[in-house]
């Protein structure tokens, strides 16, 4: 069963997600903020991470180049409310950038597209 | 040895000054022996000087009695004058006698005469008077051309019109002419005046209705109103001397500084000209300068009745001209500074309106902001809402009659998040994401683009690709800009023209770009700095060209790196990424 992290400083939208991932299957785990999600990257070694960007301390753009320093493989999706964000070429290395919405289903797919092709490529 | 000269010495002199006067002076005794006399004396009598002395005065004038019968009981200090007609042999002299009486040391009393012309008196009032005439003249011209504010077209006719006025000067006509700075010439500018002796006589009878008063009629009269100038404003339209022409009667004129009187008898160079444009033989020309440099001419002449432009006339022509050329430079220069004053009026105007659009422009640049960041913040807890209502709405029974409000709640929340994502989210589109590309299409694009700044840089460009068919993992548009600065910067370190290789070479986890340049490389404290922010060798550079550059290859997993080649010249290189799915299939 495929982990995912989500990290979020919204308790409401982790629960949303975590509830969601859940729902289709997979094994989550949340962090509050950019630090623990990078803790926890390294400790819990995630299949997959969603990633909110504008968080208190740490945002989510330093974190995504932490985790990409960490393991470039990895895949990370950013999930912000700031669409804006897809003008800054640091997110450009993210392999999904997602508008959050209250429905998930694009959320899903994409988690879904990505943790196959992880899958198929090891 | 005294320090003073003898006495003896100051009376020799006093005796000579006084016998070298061309007045007619004596000094004669009580009994009217002549004891000394003058050179006008002498011409007076018509004898010598040596040959006076001795005589009576009772042998010298008939009617000598006029002399004696002095009435005055006693002589004032200053002594007195009376007028006299002197009988000297066949010719009576009006003269003027200044009579002063003084006594010797030993108390014996003697007369110093004085005769003076009486004719040449009166010319010499007269000419006073004149003068006076022309004076306070000159002060009525003087207070309509500075205190009447008028502007410059206004004072070139007030000077014209006091030119030919009869309360004026009196000419019959006058032409302006003023230097034009580009053409370089001087040219005929405006002119008064009639054009034959009807013509004349009938303003002359206009003008006995117009304002007796100079200043009125300089600052009332209306030129335009006048169709009788036709004729000379047509002359002064012809006039037209070449400044360079430096011999020419008016050039001449105007750079001398003094005024001109030309008569039948002048011969010099460009009076043929003028006289012909004139239509006469005599006429006088006055400079117009000011402190700054002359400005033009004033022409005058007496072409309808024929009279002669004496020297008071000139006299006054010139201290009019010196006057009318202050005044039109001063219009001049109160012209130009209106003028910049307006400029500078509406220079302010605009200033004003540019801050106020921009500080509407600020104002609305916050309230979108604001907007922005506000219905940014909205969206985190719609996401929430709309996302529970939906699964409420899942784990709902179909017959739960709460399930219709868990439906409204989830079509209320899209409505909501549908808005903000029209507001902040449709300007961008997915392309801004990665793509798989083709490395050597990108190239073949910026070599494209690049053409003319390489022709412009006289620099060959030289395309070494060889990865025609990998692909790879990018944002095209990024990866452009990136060949595009590192191309610009070969450009610019080969000033006199070279050769640019742009390389593709396929491998292993990539595509290796390369940008080689034959300028003179990269000296060791430029390549330790120049992915630095602000750090440039460029003046007009903003130092942040390389650091993009890096930054997005970063971006883009790779390493951007400068180096010397052994050959010469310097060499730009990174490596793009291989699609991840590529990577698989070539597994």
């Amino acid at each position: 069963m495929a982990k995912i992290l989500i990290v979020d400083d919204e308790p409401h939208l982790r629960l949303l997600y975590e509830t969601e991932l859940r729902r289709a299957g997979y094994q989550t785990m949340t962090a509050t903020n950019a630090e623990q999600g990078l803790e926890y990257v390294q400790t819990m070694q995630p299949d997959l991470v969603i990633l909110d960007i504008r968080m208190a301390g740490m945002d989510g753009i330093e974190a995504l180049q932490r985790i990409l320093d960490m393991d470039n493989t990895l895949p990370v999706i950013l999930n912000t409310a700031y669409s804006s964000y897809r003008e800054n070429y640091l997110t450009w290395s993210a392999d999904a950038y997602i508008t959050k919405s209250s429905d998930t289903n694009e959320l899903l797919a994409k988690v879904k597209e990505l943790l196959d092709a992880k899958m198929v490529e090891s | 040895m005294s320090t003073r000269p003898t006495n003896a010495y100051l009376d020799a002199l006093a005796r000579q000054s006084l016998a070298a006067s061309n007045l007619a002076q004596f000094i004669v005794a009580a009994d009217w022996t002549v004891m000394l006399a003058s050179n006008g004396a002498a011409r007076l009598f018509r004898r010598s000087r040596e040959n006076l002395e001795g005589l009576l005065l009772t042998s010298l004038i008939d009617n000598f009695s006029a002399i004696a019968e002095c009435r005055a009981t006693g002589c004032p200090h200053e002594g007195c004058y009376r007028q006299l007609d002197l009988k000297i042999g066949a010719a009576t002299a009006a003269v003027e006698m200044h009579c002063e009486k003084y006594n010797d040391a030993a108390g014996v009393s003697f007369r110093k005469l004085t005769l003076h012309d009486a004719a040449a008196l009166a010319a010499r009032d007269a000419l006073r008077t004149a003068r006076l005439a022309k004076l306070s003249l000159l002060n009525q011209v003087s207070e309509a051309l500075y205190g009447a504010q008028l502007s410059l077209p206004q004072v070139l006719e007030s000077v014209l019109i006091a030119m030919t006025a009869g309360q004026g000067l009196r000419f019959n006509r006058a032409f302006l002419l003023l230097v034009d700075e580009r053409s370089r010439t001087l040219r005929g500018e405006i002119a008064i005046g009639p054009s034959s002796r009807e013509e004349a006589e009938r303003i002359w009878r206009d003008l006995a209705d117009q304002p007796n008063d100079l200043y009125e009629m300089m600052t009332s009269y209306d030129l335009s109103l006048r169709e009788t100038d036709v004729a000379v404003n047509d002359i002064v339209r012809r006039l037209k001397v070449d400044l360079a022409d430096e011999d020419h009667v008016l050039i001449q004129a105007m750079y001398s500084r003094r005024v001109v009187h030309v008569t039948e008898k002048d011969t010099s160079p460009g009076l043929a000209d003028v006289r012909r444009w004139l239509g006469v033989d005599r006429f006088a020309v006055a400079p117009l300068a000011t402190r700054r440099g002359a400005i033009g001419v004033l022409i005058a002449d007496n072409a309808i009745s024929g009279l002669e432009i004496t020297d008071l006339d000139l006299e006054f022509l010139q201290l009019f001209a010196n006057q009318s050329a202050n005044a039109i430079e001063s219009s001049r220069l109160t012209e130009e500074l209106a003028r910049k004053v307006l400029d500078l009026r509406k220079a302010q105007q605009k200033q004003k309106e540019d801050q106020q659009t921009l500080l509407r422009m600020e104002r609305l640049s916050v309230m979108g902001e604001t907007s922005a960041i506000v219905a940014h913040e909205l969206r985190n807890p719609l996401v929430a809402i709309g996302g529970f209502a939906r699964a409420l709405l899942r784990n709902l029974e179909q017959d739960d009659p709460n399930r219709q409000f868990a439906q409204i709640i989830t079509e209320e929340v899209s409505r909501l998040e549908r808005i903000i994502h029209d507001l902040l989210d449709f300007i961008r589109p997915q392309k801004m994401m990665r793509r798989v590309v083709s490395p050597d299409q990108i190239a073949v694009e910026v070599a494209r683009k690049m053409q003319p700044a390489l022709e412009r840089g006289a620099v060959e460009l030289v395309q070494d690709l060889q990865a025609s068919t990998a692909e790879v993992h990018c944002h095209p548009g990024e990866i452009q800009q990136v060949l595009q600065n590192l191309i610009l910067n070969a450009i610019q370190a080969q000033p006199e023209g070279g050769r640019i290789r742009l390389s593709s070479r396929s491998l292993e986890g990539g595509v290796l770009i390369q940008v080689a340049d034959h300028g003179p490389g990269l000296p060791k404290d430029v390549a330790e700095k120049m992915f630095s922010p602000f750090y440039t060798t460029k003046s007009a550079g903003s130092g942040l060209g390389l650091t993009i550059c890096a930054q997005i290859i970063k971006a883009h997993g790779g390493v951007l790196r400068g180096e010397n080649l052994a050959e010469g010249g310097a060499c730009f290189s990174f490596i793009l990424p291989r699609p991840k799915v590529e990577t698989e299939n070539g597994e």
